[in-house]
């Protein structure tokens, strides 16, 4: 289908928008940001907004669509920033996409819809990430945060229950709740956002922002319920025939912290990322002792692992006081997983990179609290099938680091409860469950997506797989209905 | 008598069968595994060694030395300094995958130790560099697998 192409409210030249330079964000002092746990990117400002969407060279064929999991329409948004409609911009990002206060913030946009800018192929791209963050704050400031409702629909009379509140679960729960259905979130968790509240700190993404995004959703007649355990609680047989829900959408994420098995793990003070982050995120650590939970401050916390949970966790020690915080990586900085302003950021606060080092063993003493870990030097090898160069153990590089305290941050796999407790639902060998391209599951009426489908992946993919699900899920009561009337 | 005293009495036949019978008693630890394992992941990851196994169990019953190319893989050392799990039934995928990479790497420096020992014989060095070469193989394949699920951010 050819897309119409958006009313043009630019006013430059076409030839003088590509020399206006993108706009940088405002943000913290780094020396300052890295004792407190605010945001640290402060948002562009409007008078910056308008300037950014002016880069837009308003391609015949804009390839920054295709280039989102879940299709924003983004040059229409763009030409609404230009116009300074900067509601009807949101409302535009909201067509498609329910949290984009969430992933203006969290969005890898640099290897998404940034990467295929047309502008970026010699300047750099127009600034979508800073752009969709910009209006959907300034929906949630001037817009009473929900922007334009939508006609109340007429009820459905079916139930659908969504496991999880984490942004695939909020995708799905925003969706149906439009087709007026029924919809009841289930979290296990004492706050709603799934990942986004116990794996993304505040200095990230603000916990307003998403208590916000779930007050929207029960504006428009979405329940949440928390402290409920889908497998323990209550079973997903129970909530179907017991609570007469029609069917079922599983978004549970991959919350279970893989660790590295080498000797020394269970030391005190040797902390998994999901763990560590939690108790500083969900658990307000960092308000210690106006919040009672215990995180150690380190003299030197090391982190292992290269990715963005690793750099969270990195600048979270960092913040509650560690006097030196290390990302310890066995590859170069040039394989990391982690965004680049994510890298830059953790650079600015002072943490120090030791890379093409591996741990191989964590050294307690007689109390059982981790004072040193045994490391080993690596070198590059061939690249692997990402792409990325193989690290190389150099055999008798070992040597020894002083250490007090180690977060594992080299990847998350996906909780087994679902699958122990409904054994008729398909695993593959990793435990993700098994669903198709809308998310249908080997249960009948069950509907899975996000991580626990795909494995750790990005908060937009998981929305994207939960818009798909959801219009399964709208497909399948349609046809339950045509079939029993 | 020693393994290298054995493999000195024996012609090519029997030494192919004594390293059938090696492949074979690995498919049986693996089917035990697999019958006892407690959850579904496990099973799949013991099925998928029981195939590769049995793979190459067959491999050996047809083998020409003329048709060996020699193409060592990688040694990409992922598992090799970290703990060795024991069997058991509460196994976790992650933890077969470590004990599978680590039996590989040991059965390679037995099969590349024989082929060193035996360089003075042609058939029989080239025979246990093949076993080697396969083994090591087996072993870059499990660690490839282990390094994209177990740690994509490590």
């Amino acid at each position: 289908m050819i897309r119409e192409k958006p009313q043009s409210f630019n006013t430059v030249a076409l030839k003088e928008r590509l020399t206006i330079p993108r706009q940088s964000m405002p943000e913290q002092d780094p020396f300052i940001r890295s004792t407190n746990f605010f945001e640290v990117n402060l948002g562009l400002t409007p008078e910056q907004a308008v300037i950014e969407a002016q880069r837009c060279i308003e391609c015949k064929k804009p390839t920054c669509m295709d280039g989102c999991p879940v299709n924003i329409k983004i040059p229409d948004f763009i030409q609404l920033i230009c116009k300074k409609d900067f509601l009807g911009a949101a409302e535009k990002i909201m067509e498609d996409n329910s949290l984009p206060a969430v992933c203006g913030r969290v969005c890898p946009q640099e290897t998404q819809c940034e990467e295929v800018c047309l502008v970026g192929k010699r300047f750099e791209p127009v600034a979508i990430g800073r752009l969709e963050r910009f209006v959907a704050d300034y929906a949630m400031e001037n817009g009473n945060g929900s922007v334009k409702e939508t006609q109340i629909p007429q009820p459905s009379g079916q139930k659908v229950a969504i496991v999880g509140s984490g942004p695939a679960g909020l995708a799905v729960a925003s969706d149906l709740i439009k087709e007026g259905h029924e919809v009841t979130v289930f979290e296990a968790l004492h706050e709603f956002g799934g990942v986004l509240v116990y794996g993304i700190p505040e200095f990230r993404l603000p916990k307003t922002i998403l208590r916000q995004e779930v007050a929207n959703l029960e504006a428009k007649g979405v329940k949440f319920i928390k402290n409920f355990i889908v497998g323990r609680t209550m079973t997903i047989q129970e909530l179907m025939e017991e609570e007469g829900y029609d069917s079922v959408f599983l978004g549970l994420g991959a919350g279970l912290p893989r660790f590295m098995n080498i000797p020394g793990e269970n030391l005190n003070g040797v902390y998994s990322a999901n763990e560590f982050l939690t108790r500083s995120n969900l658990m307000r650590g960092y308000e210690f002792p106006e919040w009672d939970t215990p995180l150690y401050r380190a003299k030197h916390a090391i982190i292992v692992g290269g990715g963005n949970t690793a750099m969270d966790a990195v600048r979270t020690a960092k913040r509650l006081g560690a006097e030196k915080a290390s990302i310890v990586y066995r590859r170069s900085e040039e394989e990391m997983p982690a965004r680049n302003e994510e890298i830059h950021h953790a650079k600015e606060e002072g943490v120090e990179f030791l890379n093409l080092v591996n741990p191989i063993e964590f050294i307690g003493d007689d109390q059982g609290n981790v004072v040193a870990a045994k490391c080993l030097r690596m070198e590059l090898g061939e690249p692997d099938d990402s792409g990325r160069r193989r690290p190389i153990p150099m055999e008798g590089s070992e040597f020894i680091m002083v250490v007090d305290m180690v977060v594992i941050a080299v990847g998350n796999g996906s909780n087994p409860l679902i699958s122990q407790t409904n054994p008729e639902i398909e695993t593959n060998k990793w435990g993700n469950i098994v669903a198709d391209a809308d998310g249908r599951t080997s249960m009948d009426a069950v509907f899975a997506g996000g991580d626990i489908v795909s494995g750790g992946a990005t908060v937009i993919l998981a929305m994207g797989a939960g818009r798909k699900s959801a219009a399964a899920i709208n497909e399948y009561l349609k046809s339950k209905v045509g079939s029993s009337a | 008598m020693n393994l290298k005293d054995q493999i000195n009495s024996m012609d090519m036949d029997d030494i192919i069968q004594m390293c059938v019978h090696q492949e074979q008693q690995a498919i049986d630890l693996y089917t035990l595994a697999k019958d006892q394992a407690r959850n579904e992941s496990s099973r799949q990851k013991f099925q998928e060694l029981i195939d590769m196994e049995t793979k190459h169990k067959v491999a050996l019953q047809n083998f020409e030395i003329e048709n060996y190319i020699e193409l060592p893989p990688a040694d990409l050392k992922v598992t090799d300094y970290l703990m060795e799990p024991v069997l058991g039934v509460t196994m976790t995928t992650q933890e077969i995958l470590i004990l599978a990479a680590k039996r590989e790497g040991k059965t390679a420096t037995m099969y590349q130790d024989l082929s060193d020992h035996f360089s003075m014989d042609k058939q029989l060095s080239t025979f246990f560099q093949m076993m080697a070469d396969e083994e090591l193989r087996h072993k870059h394949d499990l660690e490839t697998e282990y390094e994209n699920e177990f740690m994509p951010e490590g």
